[in-house]
C-alpha cells in the first residue's frame, strides 16, 4: 500500500526572510503513527501547518492518494481528512465540552442542533474510546479533559489523518499514558497520527517511524523498532563542533547566585520549575540548555521578580532574597535581558531615550523634584548608552520601532549590563538576530564574565550554550537532567538530556 | 520633524472633510464655498465669534482630556459624559448652596467639582484593576447611573424654587468673570487650558506619566520595568474624573447666562461624548484636543451661520460637521484599530 500522504521538497520561508524549511520530503501511511522529532525552530510546527493547511508552502508539494493537492485553509485540509490539535487549546472556556466540538459546524443556531449532534458525538466518542462530560464548561476541566475535547472537535470534522503538536507538554505522566492508549486506539481503527515532539521516550514509545528534523532539514528517517536513544540525539543536535569564544582563564569567584531547590508555578497553574538547584560564581558563565518550555521562562521570571516563588530560595551574594520584585532585583545587582525584547524588553513606540531608562525609570538618578523626568540627563545617558554598546539609531529622540532588530537588542543589552550589576539574566539574548549584533552581544557577555560578573545564560540555542558556558545544566521538564562543567559532556549526551534520557553511567 | 506629522496629518484630514462635505452639499444645490464662507465667518468673523466657539470648545477640551489620558493608558474610557453630570451637581451644590467669600467660592466650587468627577470615575477603576470588569462597560452603566442621579438631585434637592426646570443658579461669588461683555466666555477657559497643560506636562515630564504611558504601550514591559499597573490605572482614572468634573463645572459656574443645570441636563448632556470624538481629532494629545475643540466649538457655533447665510438646511449642516469629524477621526482610530488587531 502507498503512503497515505506524501509531501515532497517541500520550502518554506516567511515573509522576514526566516528560512523554516530547505525541502523536506515527509510520508505517512494509513494506520501509522510517525514521530516528528525535533529542537526549537528545526521546523517540526512548520511542516505540519503547511499540512494542515494553515501555511502555504513557498515551494514543493502535497499528495494524497498519490493526487497533488494545495490547501488554502485549514478549512481545505478538513476536508481532506487532515487535522491538527495545536499547543495552545482553541476553546470557548464557558462553553460546555460538547458546544465546543460541535461549534462552527452547527449551521445557523448552536442550541436548536445541539441535541442532534448530542447523538453523533456520543457514538464518536464510544468509537474512539475518549471519555469526556459533555456538559461541563470547558474552564471546569483539567489540562487532560481539554486536550481530548480539542481532539475530539477534530475528528469530529471526519478526520483520517490527526497531527498532534507537543501534546504531552502540559500533561501529567498518568493523563500520557491515557492520551497513548487513547491514541494506539485510533491507530487500529485505521487512522495516521502524526505525533510532533522533543521528547525521546515519547517518541519511542508511541511511534513507528520516526522523522529528525534540524535546521529546516530531515537529518534522519527511521522504523521506531531500529531506533535507539543516542542516534536520535545525534540527529536532532547535530555533531558540529563549536569553537569556543576566546576567554581569559581564570578561576571563578565566589558563588553569586545561589538556588536552592527552587520551584516556581507556571500559567496554568502547574509546577513549571521542579526543584532546581544550582549556583552561579563570580566570572563564569552558566548556561541552560533546553528545549523551550520545560520551565526555562518561568525560571528567569522568577529570578528576575516577575513571578513568585512557590518553593525553595534564592541567595545572592549570600543573602537571602524576599519576595522580589523587578525593582527590587535590580537593586540588589540583577540585570535581566528579557526573554523577548519585544514583549517584555522595551515599548516599541516609546524613543530611543525612553526605552534607555525603561526598568529604571524610578532611579533617583533620572528625577528630579515632584517625580519629573530629568531628560537632559537621560539624554546624555541615551547618547552615551548608544555609543557604548555600538547601537545604530536615528537620534536618541526617535521611536524605537526605527531602530533594526539588532540595534533595539543591543539597547537593551546595553541598558541592562549599563546597571553594572553584579548576575546577569540573560534570556534567549541572541535569538533572530543578524550575524554581526549575535557575535557582538556573545563577545558582551564574555566580557562581563572576564570582568568578574556572574552570567545566567538560558538559551533554547545550544551552539549558544556550548560556545559561551563555563558550565552547563540541561534543563527538562522543570528539572536539571545534568549539571557540570560544559568539557564534561559530549554533544550527544546532551541531545539526549534535552530529550528527557539521563546518558548511562551519569547521575544528577 | 516627526512631532509635527501627527498635525500635518489631521490638517491634510480637515481638508478632506471639508471636500467631502462639499460634495454632500452638491447633490442638493447648495454652494459649499458659499457655506463654508458663512461657516468660517461665522465662527472667526468678529472677536465676539471667536470668544463664542471658544466658549464651546471649554469643556469639550476637558473631556477630550479624560478620553485621551484613558488611551495612553491602554484603556477606553468613556465615562466622561456620567463624571461630567456629577461633577455639573457638585458644581452646583458648592456653588448655590455654600455662602463663600468671593475668589475663595470660586476656588472651592471647582474643586468640589473636579473632586467629584474623579470620585465618579473611582469605582470603574476599581472594577478594572481588582476584577478586570473592562471599562468600557462599566462606564456605560455609570453613565446612565449618574444621569438619572444627577436629574434627580437636580429635580429634588438642588431645584430653584418656583423655577423646577432648572436648579438653583450659582451664587455671583462663584461664577467665573465673562470676558468680555454680552459674551457666554469666561476666565474658565483658562483654567481649561492649564489643565490640559498639566495633564501634557505630566504624561510627558514626569515618572508618573512615563508608568501610565508605558502600561498603555506596553503591559508586560511595564510590568518588567516595575511598574505598579494598577496604581498607574487608577491615576489615568482620576485624572480623566477631575478633567471631565472640571467640564461639567465649566457649565455651570462658567457659563451665562444660566449659571445652573437644568434638569434635563439639556446644558451638559453629549459634552462628555463629544469629548471622544474631539480627543480623537486630537489624536490623544491634551495639546492637540485644545486645537480639536476650537474646530468643534467653530463647527458649533459657525455652523448656525450656514444655515441662515447660505441657506443650508440644519439637518445637512450637522451632516457635514458629522462628515468633517469622520474624517479627522480617521487617522487615530486607525492607528487604534490596528493597535488592537496586532496584539
Amino acid at each position: 500500500m502507498g503512503p497515505r500522504i506524501e509531501m515532497r521538497g517541500i520550502h518554506k520561508v516567511y515573509p522576514d526572510g526566516t528560512v523554516a524549511l530547505r525541502g523536506v520530503d515527509f510520508r505517512l501511511g494509513p494506520g501509522e503513527i510517525v514521530g516528528l522529532l525535533g529542537e526549537n525552530g528545526a521546523g517540526k510546527t512548520t511542516l505540519m501547518k503547511i499540512l494542515s493547511g494553515l501555511l502555504q508552502p513557498t515551494r514543493g508539494e502535497i499528495r494524497i492518494d498519490g493526487r497533488p493537492v494545495r490547501f488554502r485553509n485549514p478549512a481545505d485540509a478538513l476536508r481532506a481528512g487532515i487535522g491538527m490539535v495545536h499547543q495552545i487549546f482553541t476553546l470557548v472556556p464557558p462553553y460546555t465540552a460538547l458546544e465546543n466540538i460541535i461549534l462552527g459546524q452547527e449551521g445557523s443556531n448552536l442550541w436548536l442542533v445541539k441535541d442532534r449532534a448530542r447523538d453523533q458525538v456520543q457514538r464518536l466518542l464510544e468509537e474512539v474510546g475518549l471519555s469526556i462530560p459533555l456538559d461541563t464548561p470547558m474552564e471546569l476541566l483539567p489540562i487532560g479533559v481539554q486536550q481530548r475535547v480539542e481532539i475530539a472537535k477534530v475528528l469530529y470534522r471526519g478526520t483520517q489523518t490527526l497531527i498532534l503538536d507537543e501534546p504531552t507538554s502540559a500533561l501529567t505522566p498518568l493523563e500520557v499514558d491515557e492520551l497513548f492508549r487513547f491514541l494506539r486506539r485510533l491507530k487500529e481503527g485505521g487512522r495516521s497520527i502524526v505525533f510532533i515532539t522533543h521528547k525521546l521516550r515519547e517518541v519511542l514509545e508511541i511511534s513507528d517511524r520516526i522523522v529528525v528534523l534540524r535546521n529546516g532539514r530531515v537529518t534522519g528517517e527511521i522504523s521506531t523498532r531500529e531506533a535507539t536513544p543516542e542516534l536520535l540525539a545525534e540527529w536532532m543536535v547535530g555533531r558540529a563542533v563549536v569553537p569556543r569564544v576566546s576567554r581569559s582563564p581564570h578561576p571563578p569567584g565566589e558563588p553569586v547566585l545561589i538556588v536552592r531547590d527552587l520551584e516556581v508555578i507556571g500559567d496554568l497553574g502547574l509546577p513549571a520549575v521542579k526543584g532546581v538547584s544550582f549556583e552561579v560564581r563570580a566570572g563564569e558563565i552558566f548556561g541552560i540548555a533546553g528545549v523551550e518550555g520545560n520551565g526555562q521562562s518561568e525560571l528567569a521570571q522568577a529570578l528576575g521578580g516577575l513571578r513568585p516563588i512557590h518553593r525553595g530560595e534564592i541567595l545572592l551574594d549570600g543573602k537571602p532574597l524576599p519576595a522580589l520584585t523587578p525593582i527590587e532585583a535590580y537593586r540588589r545587582g540583577i540585570a535581566h535581558i528579557p526573554e523577548d525584547r519585544l514583549r517584555f524588553g522595551m515599548a516599541l513606540n516609546f524613543e530611543v531615550a525612553e526605552n534607555s531608562i525603561l526598568s529604571r525609570q524610578w532611579e533617583p538618578t533620572f528625577l528630579r523634584g515632584w517625580g519629573r523626568l530629568d531628560w537632559p540627563r537621560i539624554l546624555a545617558f541615551t547618547a552615551a548608552l548608544l555609543q557604548r554598546f555600538q547601537v545604530i539609531a536615528p537620534g536618541v529622540r526617535a521611536p524605537a520601532r526605527s531602530l533594526s532588530g539588532g540595534n533595539q537588542q543591543k539597547l537593551v543589552v546595553g541598558r541592562e549590563l549599563a546597571k553594572e550589576p553584579r548576575l546577569i539574566l540573560a534570556v534567549h539574548p541572541t535569538r533572530g538576530l543578524d550575524v554581526a549584533s549575535t557575535a557582538y552581544i556573545r563577545e558582551l557577555l564574555v566580557q562581563m564574565r572576564d570582568a568578574g560578573k556572574a552570567v545566567l545564560l538560558i538559551s533554547a540555542d545550544l551552539d549558544e550554550v556550548l560556545e559561551l558556558s563555563d558550565r552547563i545544566a540541561v534543563m527538562y521538564e522543570g528539572k536539571f537532567l545534568g549539571v557540570g562543567p560544559v568539557e564534561a559532556f559530549t554533544r550527544e549526551e546532551i541531545g539526549l538530556m534535552m530529550g528527557g534520557i539521563v546518558p548511562q553511567g551519569r547521575a544528577v | 520633524m516627526r512631532r509635527a506629522r501627527p498635525l500635518l496629518e489631521s490638517l491634510v484630514a480637515v481638508g478632506i472633510g471639508l471636500i467631502a462635505g462639499g460634495a454632500l452639499m452638491l447633490p442638493f444645490r447648495y454652494h459649499p464655498l458659499k457655506a463654508y464662507q458663512a461657516l468660517f465667518q461665522g465662527a472667526f468673523g468678529t472677536p465676539h465669534d471667536v470668544m463664542e466657539t471658544l466658549a464651546f470648545a471649554t469643556p469639550l477640551m476637558l473631556t477630550a482630556v479624560t478620553f485621551a489620558v484613558g488611551v495612553r493608558a491602554g484603556l477606553f474610557n468613556i465615562g466622561a459624559e456620567g463624571q461630567m453630570y456629577i461633577g455639573a451637581i457638585g458644581a452646583v451644590f458648592a456653588a448655590s448652596l455654600l455662602p463663600l467669600p468671593p475668589g475663595l467660592h470660586i476656588l472651592v466650587a471647582t474643586l468640589v467639582a473636579m473632586i467629584c468627577g474623579a470620585l465618579w470615575s473611582l469605582v470603574p477603576a476599581l472594577l478594572k484593576i481588582w476584577r478586570g470588569v473592562h471599562e468600557v462597560i462599566s462606564t456605560i452603566m455609570f453613565n446612565w447611573i449618574a444621569f438619572h442621579l444627577a436629574t434627580y438631585l437636580a429635580i429634588y434637592y438642588l431645584a430653584e424654587p418656583g423655577r423646577a426646570e432648572r436648579t438653583r443658579p450659582a451664587l455671583p461669588t462663584a461664577r467665573y468673570p465673562i470676558l468680555a461683555e454680552g459674551s457666554t466666555l469666561t476666565a474658565v477657559i483658562f483654567v481649561a487650558i492649564l489643565f490640559c497643560l498639566a495633564v501634557y506636562f505630566l504624561l510627558w515630564g514626569t515618572r508618573m506619566g512615563y508608568e501610565m504611558r508605558l502600561v498603555g504601550e506596553n503591559p508586560e514591559a511595564a510590568r518588567y520595568a516595575g511598574v505598579q499597573i494598577g496604581q498607574a490605572l487608577l491615576w489615568s482614572f482620576l485624572i480623566g474624573g477631575m478633567a471631565a468634573g472640571l467640564a461639567g463645572a465649566s457649565q455651570i459656574i462658567g457659563r451665562p447666562p444660566a449659571w445652573s443645570l437644568y434638569a434635563t441636563l439639556g446644558n451638559v448632556a453629549t459634552l462628555g461624548f463629544d469629548g471622544i470624538g474631539v480627543a480623537l481629532v486630537g489624536r490623544n494629545h491634551p495639546l492637540g484636543g485644545i486645537l480639536a475643540a476650537i474646530l468643534f466649538g467653530a463647527l458649533q457655533h459657525g455652523g448656525r451661520f450656514m444655515e441662515y447665510h447660505a441657506g443650508v438646511v440644519s439637518e445637512l449642516v450637522r451632516a457635514v460637521n458629522g462628515l468633517i469629524v469622520i474624517t479627522l477621526a480617521i487617522p487615530e482610530l486607525w492607528t487604534l484599530v490596528r493597535r488592537r488587531l496586532t496584539l
